[in-house]
């Protein structure tokens, strides 16, 4: 799938700056249909804004953004869902006192006309909400249960369900896998296996390096706001992702900075 | 190494679905202000003899109607975790512009029409601010209070303006409809409609998402700055529906009418287990709140006690209240 020419997303010279930091500086991201692409990197080097970037809730000062080869501009988070980009954020953005099935349909509840006064179908809504957590093997017992009485594993669940259930042609996940109890990572890991088979994109954001290597077809590091390397999984290890995360050999060897990012490119 | 097949043996699952005594505590918030909604009738009806009877009922709804009103679009705003400040002011205002309208020779259709957008253009002002400019509702809300009573002060010189009794716009405030008083009525269709659109409709649910997580609910591609707004908008209009109805039924309007009336709808709603952080309201809740407090100023007068006691009781019985809700319903009252 990844030989195809024309990116599915194509990032270009992305910058953001917030106050005194330039959380990212000039970077790229480049995407194919069905391709699974891990966003590394050590907390602050930006791979959380760049994927916000991209789902329309952070806006670049400079850069641009094409999909499917059409240049686009996301202002709001409304805009990148309709150009079928969903994110499941590293900080779930459930609400707690909302149910399971409502917060699935957040946004997009299916409605009923009483007497022409457009209502929630919440019967619609949970015997969807059923199919949709079944078909990704998600148990939960009850679609009328508040978001606030799951457990971790759970509710991050619900936050890779709601985004994986619509259809979308870019899936980002920030952390996805960070809460998970041992089974439910393999489940989460399947399920990115299962949607990049159908054609979907998947920006898989971690910390567990071990979880690349199952999944990722190429990873992308990233340093201080900055791209710094790029590695198809194939031609790479461990142990040179993280050299590549600490930024060791660069820091090492300052010299050869420009080199090794000119070999990488 | 030796295995241990008991330890991965099948047992009952862990999660069940909900049981009835779930959906209690859940509900906590409703359920510690039904008990007291009810001990206070009892008590009531036990002590007096007229407590209980079929007038003094419909009596203490019409008496009440401003107050479940205002109470239940402060629910909405409530839950998305503002506050209204200026809807006892909103109501002196359009109490006494009301009669102002009245004796200059407005038709009392468009005069009640005319208050009501007035009470929507207040709440738009102030839901401009609180949502697009994020200026805390508290401080936006109370300079509102001021500068709207100011304004109810001003027009009135501070005296306030006679209604002609044979206006038909007094039957707002004093008609009796198949034998249920106007005013309460209308309460009583506001509170259905508030109902249905709290937990049936997408603004509804929205109103939740704000409170519970604005910035998820924004990401879902809701308007949020729209939903905040809006709920302003009710409040305003809501303010402006009680303050018509007040002057129709006291037949003036008076810029000291609703005097602390902002603590007292606050108090119903959150009585009703609504919490000031938002995302959690009920409007079965706020009923219950409102009719707890106007159940109690009617029975201490009934029970030939001092009215003063009226707002001692009151304070006693919210602390308690949301202290039952925080200790007996902890499950539901969770984090908050």
């Amino acid at each position: 799938m990844t030989d195809t020419h024309v990116s599915r997303v194509r990032m270009t010279g992305i910058s953001k700056r917030y106050g005194a930091l330039q959380s990212l500086d000039n970077v790229s991201l480049d995407l194919k249909p069905g391709e699974v692409l891990g966003l590394v990197g050590d907390n602050g080097a930006g791979k959380s804004t760049i994927s916000k970037v991209l789902s329309g809730a952070v806006i670049p000062d400079a850069g641009t953004i094409e999909i499917d080869g059409k240049h686009v501009a996301f202002t709001s988070p409304a805009d990148a869902r309709a150009a079928r980009i969903e994110m499941v954020y590293q900080d779930l953005a459930l609400c707690d006192t909302i149910d399971v099935a409502g917060n699935l349909f957040l946004g997009r509840e299916p409605k009923r006309r009483v007497a022409g006064v457009p209502m929630l179908d919440k019967k619609l809504m949970h015997e969807r909400a059923r199919d949709m957590l079944s078909n990704l093997g998600i148990v939960i017992p009850d679609t009328r249960m508040k978001v606030e009485n799951l457990s971790g594993g759970q509710r991050q669940s619900i936050a890779i369900g709601r985004a994986a259930s619509f259809n979308p042609s870019v899936l980002i996940m920030d952390e996805p896998t960070a809460a998970l109890a041992v089974a439910e990572v393999e489940a989460v890991l399947e399920l990115i296996r299962t949607v990049s088979q159908r054609g979907v994109s998947v920006i898989l954001i971690t910390h567990r390096l071990q979880d690349l290597f199952l999944v990722c077809d190429r990873i992308q590091v990233m340093y201080e706001g900055r791209n710094v390397a790029e590695r198809r999984i194939e031609d790479t290890n461990i142990e040179d992702v993280v050299n590549l995360i600490v930024g060791r050999k660069f820091a090492a060897r300052s010299a050869g900075h420009n080199r090794e990012k000119g070999a990488s490119a | 190494m030796s295995s241990e097949p008991n330890a991965y043996a099948s047992h009952p699952p862990r999660m069940r679905e909900a049981t009835i005594l779930d959906k209690v505590v859940a509900n906590g918030g409703v359920m510690s202000i039904a008990l007291f909604f009810i001990v206070c009738c009892l008590f009531f009806s036990v002590t007096t003899d007229a407590f209980l009877t079929a007038p003094n009922l419909l009596n203490v709804i019409r008496q009440s109607a401003p107050l479940l009103i205002v109470a239940a679009a402060m629910t909405f705003v409530i839950t998305t975790g503002g506050i209204d400040l200026s809807v006892g002011s909103v109501l002196a205002l359009t109490a006494t512009l009301s009669a102002a309208a009245l004796q200059a020779g407005v038709p009392w259709p468009l005069a009640i029409l005319l208050m009501l957008l007035l009470g929507g253009v207040i709440g738009v002002i102030q839901g401009y601010f609180i949502a697009y400019e994020r200026i805390p509702a508290f401080i936006v809300t109370l300079a509102g209070l001021s500068v709207i009573r100011g304004f109810a002060l001003l027009i009135t010189g501070g005296y306030s303006i006679p209604i002609e009794p044979t206006s038909p716009f007094v039957a707002l405030g004093r008609a009796w409809i198949l034998g249920i008083p106007a005013p309460a009525l209308i309460a009583i269709v506001i509170l259905a409609v508030a109902y249905i659109a709290f937990n049936e409709t997408h603004f509804g649910r929205y109103v939740t998402g704000v409170g519970a997580n604005a910035e998820a609910t924004r990401r879902a591609g809701v308007n949020t700055r729209s939903v905040i707004l809006w709920v302003y908008v009710l409040s305003g209009t809501a303010a402006a529906a009680a303050g018509v109805i007040l002057s129709a039924r006291l037949g003036s309007g008076s810029s000291n009418a609703g005097q602390g009336f902002e603590l007292d709808v606050i108090a119903a709603v959150v009585l009703g287990g609504t919490s000031l952080f938002g995302g959690r309201g009920s409007l079965t809740g706020t009923i219950l709140g409102a009719l707890t407090v106007a159940v109690l100023a009617n029975g201490l007068i009934l029970s030939h006690l001092s009215p003063f006691f009226t707002p001692i009781v009151t304070g006693f019985i919210i602390l308690v209240a949301i202290w039952l809700n925080f200790r007996l319903f902890r499950g539901g009252a969770k984090g908050r």
